[in-house]
């Protein structure tokens, strides 16, 4: 009697506890449905623009967001409904891509290096279906242009906008100690890298000065990764060594993981200036807006639009879009709060190296840049 | 460690010593030293670094006593402290071949001399921050131990607890939620420890009720947080973050006196709440594991259900309310991510944080204060790659990241000798 009492108990605990999962599971929010409202001569509500994300989502206030973003304008201008789907592994990417397919999709998007293998696939095995991948060339078997006609790369030249922050950090730090670090080793990320360690590099040679930059070795393409996408304690840390060495400027190069180095900077009291990725970060996560000095900026949401806007009207073509700091692809994001704290001249400087990078004198050298 | 399995012969009966020692001398310990001795020769000199220097920064900005940056010559330290550790690999040699046992403090010894000289190496011509590598090593620790103390209570009774990593996350989840929503962390922490244990209710009751292979139930279970708190993330968290996902963090707690104790202070005494528990709480769970009531009962079910049965021990009960306890336990070291670190939520922030807590069970030989170290020895493990990424370490960054498992590899085949788990552990109890 006993006994079975217990194990009802036993029984009944368990129940509850699964009836808890499953009702917090159903207290979401239906998704809400993007009905694009036709308008003008762009319309075309037939055509299927689709995107797969990384496994970062479509939430991760950077890379796929943006990109979800022109996506999901574009459609609204168009008038067409848009197929989304996340990746939540490594192994989802041919498989959702895949599914897009199934689904009758005209245009796939598909955000991010990561996903340039089952891009190539999905493109070889669909020639009907317009690819377009970013961040990545889709040349796979290196002859130098994407691997299927159906393939347009959209890529960005980050190491010349990168450059620019790179100067205006080395100005900016009083320490003379800036830094940076990573998600992953992975070319879109380490372009970012090098663009700033040569900023600095730059900045040293024009001003005489001495200012080092932490994190990231150009020569030898080695520095400090946390090793994935996610914010954690695990970036926290390491954006904590970097002020331990006394860096007043970070950079951290990798989705949402400059989250965790916002918070390593209220925990140190230190003053201590970020530097943000892909969108301006200023704008984009208000929480942490007093620490940013700028933002490196990539334009996927612009690119990304264009590309669905094109294919839209049966104008796509496999000729990939590079963003450079002349077509405005990249760039850095004004200084917002930190205007009055920054050096009076750096604007002019700035200007002065941009226009040098565009005209050739400045030589900015990243192994990731795409080939032009 | 390896010659510990001698411990119990050397209790028995004379004879019985005689045959147990001859079984278990070991060349593990001597052979490992040897290996690292020579690594240390390959890298410290045989390829010393160009810059001459290595700072050791001993103080933090904020502490009272301020010490000044130990600096020591690279090359020098190097050749000093390889001469050390082959004469330590010697010894342990010499000791095996009389028959005795390396000592556990010889093995320490050994590591903080091989760090000492790695670190000389490594970081020459640059300061390695001695307190920010271990204030880092704690900080990254602190949720491995909560699981790792989750692990031993569960396996202790007899269940496999491979859902660790989901009761983290559920934790780190829940804690985040109900602290923003209530402005109260404390609130959070304990809404933390109930999220924890309605993931271990189920798996309590697939793994004693229905007999369902722990294992399995382990691993759905952890797929199904993830899921669950990356959706209700994407879309309930994030429709609102400013109300539903900006938590209060708990502050810095510093203990009077104590955290101005150089080194040590700023490394363990200036810590949120959620540590100071964590010392507690293994500290509790290592007395009351071995010399309590339930700690007795608890290990019976584990290592023979059936003689705790027949003395009237009901297994299933026993076992279904430890695993719960364990789960609430790893649930409330899991808002150690959210209240105690970074604040928000963010999605599957634990980052496999839950299996090397499971690596750190093993390695502690199922023992709380054992796994506690290894827990330890991983959060240093992957601290130092953080602070030698910084400073620009000659080491590539890809090994740098595999350095944590390498080290947890090496040290559970090397050092740990044979690591046995309870004899009942994983398996079901079905009564007759």
């Amino acid at each position: 009697m006993r006994n079975s009492m217990r194990r009802f108990a036993i029984g009944g605990a368990a129940a509850i506890g699964t009836s808890v999962l499953v009702l917090t599971g159903c207290a979401a929010p239906p998704e809400t449905d993007g009905n694009g409202n036709g308008n003008g001569e762009t319309s075309n509500p037939d055509f299927i623009p689709c995107m797969v994300s990384d496994t970062g989502g479509f939430d991760d206030k950077s890379f796929n967001q943006l990109g979800y973003e022109g996506l999901t304008e574009a459609a609204q201008e168009i008038g067409a409904t848009p197929n989304t789907v996340q990746s939540n592994a490594e192994t989802d990417y041919a498989s959702n891509i895949s599914n897009l397919v199934d689904q009758g999709c005209n245009l796939i998007v598909t955000v991010g290096f990561l996903l340039a293998e089952a891009t190539v696939a999905g493109a070889e095995a669909n020639p009907d279906v317009e690819f377009t991948i970013i961040d990545d060339f889709a040349d796979l078997n290196g002859d130098g242009k994407p691997d299927s006609d159906n393939i347009k790369p959209i890529v960005f030249d980050t190491a010349q906008a990168a450059f620019l922050a790179g100067y205006a950090a080395a100005s900016y730090s009083k320490t003379g100690v800036v830094g940076t670090y990573g998600g992953i080793a992975i070319p879109p990320v380490t372009i970012f890298m090098d663009g700033f360690v040569q900023g600095v590099e730059y900045y040293n040679a024009q001003k005489g000065t001495s200012v080092r930059a932490l994190g990231w070795d150009v020569a030898a393409q080695n520095g400090s990764f946390t090793g994935g996408f996610e914010a954690g304690i695990e970036s926290k840390s390491l954006a904590q060594s970097l002020i331990d060495q006394n860096a007043d400027v970070i950079l951290p190069v990798g989705g949402p993981i400059f989250t965790s180095a916002v918070e390593a900077i209220r925990d140190s009291g230190k003053d201590i200036a970020m530097i943000g990725v892909d969108a301006d970060l200023y704008e984009t996560y208000p929480e942490g807006k007093d620490l940013f000095l700028t933002s490196i900026l990539k334009g996927m949401k612009v690119g990304v639009h264009d590309v669905v806007i094109q294919a839209s009207k049966g104008e796509f073509d496999s000729t990939p879009f590079v963003g450079t700091l002349d077509n405005d692809g990249v760039g850095i994001a004004p200084f917002h709060d930190f205007e009055s704290k920054v050096d009076s001249k750096l604007a002019d400087e700035l200007d002065q190296v941009r226009k040098g990078i565009i005209d050739g004198s400045i030589e900015v050298t990243s192994p990731s840049s795409p080939k032009q | 460690m390896s010659a510990e399995t001698q411990a119990p012969a050397a209790e028995t009966s004379n004879g019985a010593v005689a045959v147990a020692r001859a079984a278990v001398v070991s060349w593990k310990a001597p052979i490992a030293f040897g290996v690292f001795a020579l690594l240390a020769l390959v890298l410290f000199v045989l390829n010393p670094r160009a810059e001459a220097e290595t700072g050791f920064r001993l103080s933090t900005g904020r502490d009272f006593i301020q010490i000044p940056d130990l600096i020591v010559p690279a090359f020098v330290t190097g050749v000093i402290v390889t001469i050390a550790l082959f004469a330590i690999a010697l010894w342990s040699a010499i000791l095996v071949r009389q028959r005795r046992k390396t000592p556990l403090w010889v093995v320490i010894v050994f590591a903080v001399l091989f760090m000492v000289g790695f670190l000389a190496w490594a970081a020459a011509g640059e300061t390695v921050p001695v307190p920010g590598l271990l204030i880092g090593t704690v900080s990254l620790s602190v949720p491995l131990i909560f699981g790792a103390m989750a692990g031993v209570i569960s396996e202790r009774g007899g269940v496999v607890n491979i859902a660790i990593e989901g009761q983290l996350l559920s934790g780190a989840f829940t804690s985040a939620l109900i602290a923003s929503v209530t402005n109260n962390p404390y609130l959070g922490l304990l809404g933390a420890a109930i999220a924890g244990l309605l993931v271990s209710f189920v798996l309590g009751a697939f793994a004693v009720k229905y007999f369902v292979d722990q294992i399995i139930v382990g691993v759905v279970l952890n797929v199904l947080v993830i899921g669950l708190t990356s959706f209700l993330y994407s879309k309930v968290l994030q429709a609102d973050a400013a109300t539903l996902n900006s938590p209060e963090r708990f502050a810095r707690i510093d203990i009077p006196v104590l955290s101005g104790i150089p080194i040590i202070g700023p490394v363990l005494f200036s810590q949120t709440i959620i540590v100071y528990v964590m010392y507690v709480a293994v500290a509790v769970i290592a007395f009351a594991l071995f010399k309590t009531r339930w700690g007795l009962r608890l290990r019976s079910v584990g290592e023979h259900p059936t003689a705790a049965d027949t003395v009237g021990i009901n297994v299933a009960a026993t076992r279904f309310w430890n695993v719960s306890l364990g789960g609430a336990i790893a649930g409330f070291g899991g808002a150690y991510f959210t209240l105690g670190s970074v604040g928000a939520f963010q999605k599957e922030m634990t980052a496999g944080m839950g299996f090397i807590a499971l690596a750190a069970v093993i390695f502690g030989k199922w023992h709380p204060v054992k796994a506690t170290l290894a827990a330890l020895l991983f959060g240093f493990a992957t601290n130092l790659k953080n602070v030698l990424g910084v400073i620009g370490s000659p080491v590539p960054s890809e090994f740098m990241l595999m350095l944590p498992y390498i080290v947890t590899v090496f040290a559970v085949a090397g050092l740990v000798g044979v690591s046995r788990a309870p004899a009942a552990d994983g398996k079901p109890y079905i009564k007759s």
